[in-house]
């Protein structure tokens, strides 16, 4: 076999057969050490020149490189040819992406989430939030709040007592379940000294149970205390704050009413949030929905805290916060936010 | 309180003219007196063809004994109707008649047809067919000589009204009644109204019918004999008005003392003076042993501090709250003594809630009651009535004195009103509201008036009360909105307050964040869920109503976990798919603890401990369910270790040192704090606790909770060096007890480095492993084929690496073999088979 016949034939073997035949980029390169690495086929026949006459030797090297520039060219173009199958190849997989196994999220009660959203806009508003014991003092729940132990209005909230640890010096009557978030302000307005800007949430307790009422529920209750604090800026402070829960201008009107812890008293209602005030099925066409009571902190109830109501005024108000979580997502039965059903409660996932 | 709007019109006469207002306008008004409307129904709609008919004849029917063939003139024509009732009146008498095409309150349509052969067009008709009173036992027969083919609305005054139905708050005892609702609507409405005054008999006065000897509790007492009366039915006009006002129409003397109640707000008595023990009254205290059968035949033992009317010997009625049996007036009575008075409020209100009553009568004594002219007024009113329609003859009347409370002066300063409500109201507008509720103003020191309250508004007691009338009266719709600059920066919460707020959003955050829902349940408790969670329902530490609304949920909360439980088995009952919950709530416990600072805080150490739990429960019905996982008592705790690290606590869980009994005794771990402290445990739901919650055979249940009072405060997290030098990993087979925990396997093994590693500059040491993995990691736990029983086989990952160096192999051999030589021989007190595979 000639010279001219071993590099020829070298050539055609390694193009022609074997990166032919190598169908991965790693049998390509194998090839391609096999024949052009350092003891590679091709590269072993440089090692003949040393035996060449000179003038043979620079024809032969020139025959021998032109053959490796020509392996080393193939050899690319194999590579190419190979990348560009197995990219072909793996984009004309389909994967079936259309059904993902459900991880449903966890949720928040409606409670929870009306709470937090309500928290957020009186903190944004510079409202401290606070809460207290659900045991509480009657003293804290009713007396120091202007509601003696004759006063009807203590017929308004139906209370459950709790009885005194025995051996204690408490006696029956002493002890209750709140009836409502008030006692929060009794206590800030006995620990603080004012400015008081304070809201509290919390569980409330009263002793009725029907398909509107649950003896358990959940209350919101602001206060603010400071000099020349009015009516007005009470007005002013629910309006900012119904229209950023509501992120949309809401008017608040008030209408005369009772409560023994505030004087003026009044209930408030705001513009639906749903129609604008147009009239719709949730305000049941009135364009007003009833929130909560609100009015002056009446100077008995300064007295009792120990802060003096000619130098100082202040305003309360106080709504349900199952009520709004109500309003809010359309819940129509109040039974359902304590029953636990899972499939009322996978309905809050945001 | 129910309010006719034709009554009314009627006080309110010249002075304001109700006509304009539509229902929707006076509502409206009294929406802005703080008289809430709670319902207004109109009545007698459809009336106009029900006339007044005279009878002409009657005959028997031909075919039937109890029905009447009656000829009667309806001012149009003679009508023949069947009548069944049996007080068909003779010719002449006038019935109200009901022509074809009438549709009764009821719904029925009148019609002409036969009854039993005889034609019969429209009806004689009853009060309940109208609607007009509460007697069905015949026909109304009227009394009076109107024109037949008078329509009824124009025959009876009050069938056509408005009753509006007012929810009326305590503070306004004036409001109980028509007058003070008419007292005030007038102010609102720009004008001025005062009831028209009534004249007390003209008869002498005799000491000796009244005595109080209880002045403290009553402050007046109005007393006036009567002889000669008649009883009998009302006028039907009265029966009416009682009827729409929801009142039951008794006897014409006990309506007229429920008619001034209606209007004058003022409760009133009659008594048969016949039954009175030498005809008077004495108001006095009970005496020992005294006792009283009421007129809804209760039976009562006085106490010593109830008020009584009493006569010359014994109690015959329970003051201002309701009356003895015997004392009220029978259809025989025909000598009375009419009792108009004003008792203390407080003690009413005690009497009535030491006997579990309350009456039209105690509602509003308990209120305060007018103890000036609005109780002269009432006496008189009523006097006059009884009069009029029981034909009664005043003889005697005495007025007794007891303590009343003096006329409140009170100082109004404009400046200080318009401060308060952050808006002018202008002075003649004040001026005219004080006037209009009666409150007498003297403003010659222009910057405080004298105001006296009027004796109809008891609750005017301070300056705030007069501003509330004023803003009430002016319109609250007024009121601008105006904020009023803070004077300085309002003080907030202590920043551990804020802190534990903080940790606990973070905990339902990450709670949430692991799939589960939030519930809610009531904080209340059965015995037996206490008992269920380990504590004695009768011992001290659990907090006990003393007034449960139902004898089961008698007791608060020990736990969380009751209330989930039954919220599994409420879903379990209503569907079949896995439930998965948490809660984040109070429980309440008496027990010493931490209570704060300041003035509340030593008082506060007395109430019950309310520490916040967070639960866990996951539950499922085995059968098909695809979502084992779900109820797999480590997904569980899985949850609560992510809630802590959401605060960046790190825990590790151990077998719990302290087992819970509602928990499964092989299957309960505890959470346990870098500083020792078991802030939380998780496990299988003891099957027992499945049984008593009646959960189906097979439902399988994992909880877990965490004590919030020992999550640590979020904290910053702080920078370590990232890793330089890769680390190099050794795997560990071992051949273990499945009763060997892998957290006491993993322990030895971080124990023997500690111990195995003594000297050498940066040795290599176990480290965490990457992605937040350990620096000892279980990679699998079988024991299946080939594994003994009670055996299984670990597969252990243990993580090297040094500070400033690449680690050689050699080096993390010899290390590796140590730690586990050392760690086995220690592992063998327990495991005494351990070995490596």
């Amino acid at each position: 076999m000639s010279d001219d016949e071993t590099l020829a034939g070298l050539l055609h073997a390694f193009v022609e057969v074997e990166l032919r035949g190598a169908l991965t980029l790693d049998d390509a390169y194998a090839c391609k050490v096999k024949y052009l690495g350092k003891k590679g086929l091709l590269t072993e026949l440089s090692r003949t020149l040393g035996s060449l006459a000179p003038e043979q030797r620079r024809a032969r090297g020139q025959e021998i490189n032109e053959a490796k520039a020509a392996a080393e060219l193939a050899y690319e173009a194999r590579c190419a040819a190979l990348k560009a199958e197995a990219e072909a190849r793996e984009l004309g997989v389909f994967e079936d992406l259309t059904w993902i196994p459900p991880t449903p999220p966890g949720t928040l009660h409606p409670v929870t989430r009306t709470r937090r959203a309500l928290e957020r806009v009186f903190a944004s508003m510079g409202f401290d939030v606070v809460d207290g014991p659900h045991v509480e003092w009657a003293r804290y729940n009713f007396d120091d709040l202007n509601i003696g132990p004759d006063h009807p209005a203590r017929d308004m909230a139906d209370t459950f007592f709790v009885s005194p640890p025995a051996g204690s010096r408490w006696s029956p009557g002493d002890l209750v379940l709140r009836t409502h978030t008030s006692p929060v302000q009794v206590r800030t307005m006995l620990t603080r000294r004012p400015p008081i800007r304070i809201v509290a949430l919390g569980t409330v307790f009263r002793r009725d149970d029907d398909a509107t009422h649950s003896p358990m529920f959940h209350q919101i209750e602001g206060l603010c205390v400071d000099e020349r604090v009015s009516m007005a800026d009470l007005r002013a402070t629910l309006y900012r704050f119904v229209s950023a829960f509501f992120e949309r201008p809401l008017e608040v009107r008030f209408r005369p009413s009772f409560f023994p812890f505030v004087e003026p008293g009044a209930e408030f209602d705001m513009q639906c949030p749903f129609c604008g005030g147009k009239g719709c099925s949730v305000c049941k066409g009135s364009g007003w929905i009833e929130l909560g009571g609100a009015g002056m902190v009446h100077p008995a109830v300064f007295e009792a805290c120990g802060i003096d109501p000619e130098r100082y005024t202040g305003w309360a108000f106080g709504f349900g916060i199952d009520r709004m979580a109500m309003l809010m997502h359309q819940i129509h039965d109040l039974r359902l936010l304590f029953e636990g059903d899972v499939r009322f409660l996978e309905q809050f996932p945001c | 309180m129910l309010i006719s709007r034709v009554w009314l019109a009627e006080l309110l006469g010249d002075a304001v003219d109700l006509a304009p207002l539509s229902d929707g306008d006076l509502t409206a008004a009294l929406t802005g007196l703080g008289l809430e409307v709670e319902g207004v129904t109109r009545t007698g709609a459809g009336l106009e063809t029900v006339v007044v008919g005279e009878i002409v004849g009657v005959r028997p029917h031909p075919d039937a004994d109890r029905l009447r063939v009656v000829d009667l003139f309806d001012g149009d024509a003679v009508r023949q109707v069947v009548c069944g009732a049996p007080n068909v009146p003779a010719p002449g008498g006038r019935v109200l008649f009901a022509r074809p095409g009438t549709a009764l309150p009821g719904g029925m349509v009148i019609g002409a047809r036969a009854v039993r052969g005889v034609d019969s067009v429209g009806m004689i008709c009853s009060e309940t067919e109208l609607d007009i009173g509460p007697d069905s036992s015949g026909i109304v027969v009227l009394a009076d000589p109107i024109a037949p083919g008078t329509p009824l609305p124009d025959a009876i005054v009050g069938v056509v009204d408005t009753i509006i139905e007012l929810s009326v708050t305590p503070n306004r005892p004036d409001a109980l009644g028509h007058v003070g609702v008419a007292r005030d609507l007038a102010v609102k409405l720009g004008s001025l109204w005062r009831p028209s005054p009534v004249a007390l008999p003209e008869v002498p006065d005799d000491p000796g019918i009244v005595r109080i000897e209880a002045a403290d509790a009553c402050g007046r007492y109005f007393g006036i004999t009567f002889d000669g009366a008649s009883i009998g039915p009302s006028p039907l006009a009265a029966r009416v008005r009682l009827h729409r006002l929801g009142l039951r129409p008794l006897s014409n003397a006990v309506d007229v003392t429920n008619l001034v109640l209606m209007q004058w707000g003022q409760p009133l008595h009659v008594f048969d003076r016949a039954e009175l023990g030498e005809g008077r009254v004495v108001v006095r205290r009970a005496r020992d042993g005294e006792s009283l059968r009421t007129l809804d035949a209760r039976d009562l033992s006085l106490a010593a501090e109830d008020l009584v009317i009493a006569d010359a010997s014994r109690p015959m009625a329970l003051a201002g709250i309701m009356g003895g049996d015997h004392s009220g007036v029978a259809s025989t009575s025909t000598t009375l003594l009419l009792e108009a008075a004003w008792f203390h409020p407080a003690g009413i209100r005690r009497s009535a809630r030491r006997h579990g009553m309350s009456t039209d009568s105690s509602h509003r004594f308990e209120r305060g009651v007018d103890h000036g002219d609005g109780l002269q007024g009432a006496c008189a009113e009523a006097a006059a009535l009884l009069q009029r329609w029981c034909g009664a003859r005043p003889i005697a009347m005495h007025v007794a004195q007891g303590d009343r409370p003096g006329p409140v002066t009170i100082a109004f300063r404009p400046a200080r009103c318009s401060m308060l409500l952050g808006m002018d109201v202008p002075r003649p507008d004040v001026e005219r509201i004080f006037r209009g509720i009666g409150v007498e103003a003297d403003a010659s020191d222009p910057a405080s008036w004298r105001c006296v309250a009027p004796s109809h508004r008891p609750e005017l007691e301070r300056e705030v009360d007069l501003i509330d009338e004023v803003v009430r009266h002016h319109g609250l719709d007024r009121l601008p909105m105006q904020a009023s600059p803070p004077t300085a920066e309002a003080a907030g919460s202590p920043p551990e307050v804020r802190m534990r707020q903080r940790v606990t959003a973070a905990i339902v955050d990450a709670l949430r964040e692991q799939g589960l829902h939030e519930v809610v349940s009531l904080a209340f408790a059965r015995p037996a869920s206490v008992a269920a969670t380990g504590d004695d329902p009768d011992s001290p530490g659990v907090v006990r109503l003393a007034n449960p609304m139902r004898g089961e949920a008698s007791l608060l909360r020990t736990h969380l976990l009751p209330g989930l439980l039954d919220a599994l088995a409420l879903n379990v009952a209503r569907h079949h798919r896995p439930v998965t919950l948490f809660e984040c709530g109070r429980v309440y416990r008496n027990a010493a603890h931490a209570s704060g600072s300041g003035p509340t805080a030593e008082i506060d150490a007395a109430l019950p401990d309310e520490p916040t739990r967070a639960a866990v429960l996951c539950g499922a019905l085995p059968a098909g369910d695809p979502d084992r996982a779900a109820i797999d008592p480590r997904r569980v705790g899985a949850a609560l270790l992510h809630a802590l690290a959401r605060v960046g606590a790190r825990a590790t869980i151990r077998v719990a040192a302290s087992p819970m009994a509602w928990l499964h005794p092989g299957a309960q771990a505890e959470v346990v704090l870098d500083s020792g402290v078991v802030v939380g445990r998780f496990g299988r739901v003891h099957p027992q606790q499945l049984v008593a919650w009646d959960l189906p055979r097979g439902v399988e249940a994992a909880y877990g909770e965490l004590l919030l009072e020992h999550v640590p405060d979020l904290r910053v997290p702080q920078f370590a060096a990232v890793p330089r030098f890769p680390g190099s990993s050794r795997d560990l087979s071992l051949d273990a007890a499945i009763a060997l925990p892998v957290e006491r396997i993993v322990s030895a093994l971080i124990g023997a480095e500690t111990a195995t590693i003594t000297s050498g500059e940066d040795p290599p040491r176990l480290v965490p492993g990457e992605l937040g993995r350990g620096a000892v990691e279980l990679v699998e736990d079988y024991r299946a084929q080939g594994i003994a029983e009670g055996r299984r086989a670990l597969l252990l990952r243990m993580h090297y690496g040094c500070r400033t160096r690449s680690v050689t192999d050699t080096e993390v051999q010899q290390t590796h073999e140590a730690i586990v030589e050392a760690a086995i021989v220690q592992l063998r007190a327990q495991d005494g088979h351990l070995r490596r595979r």
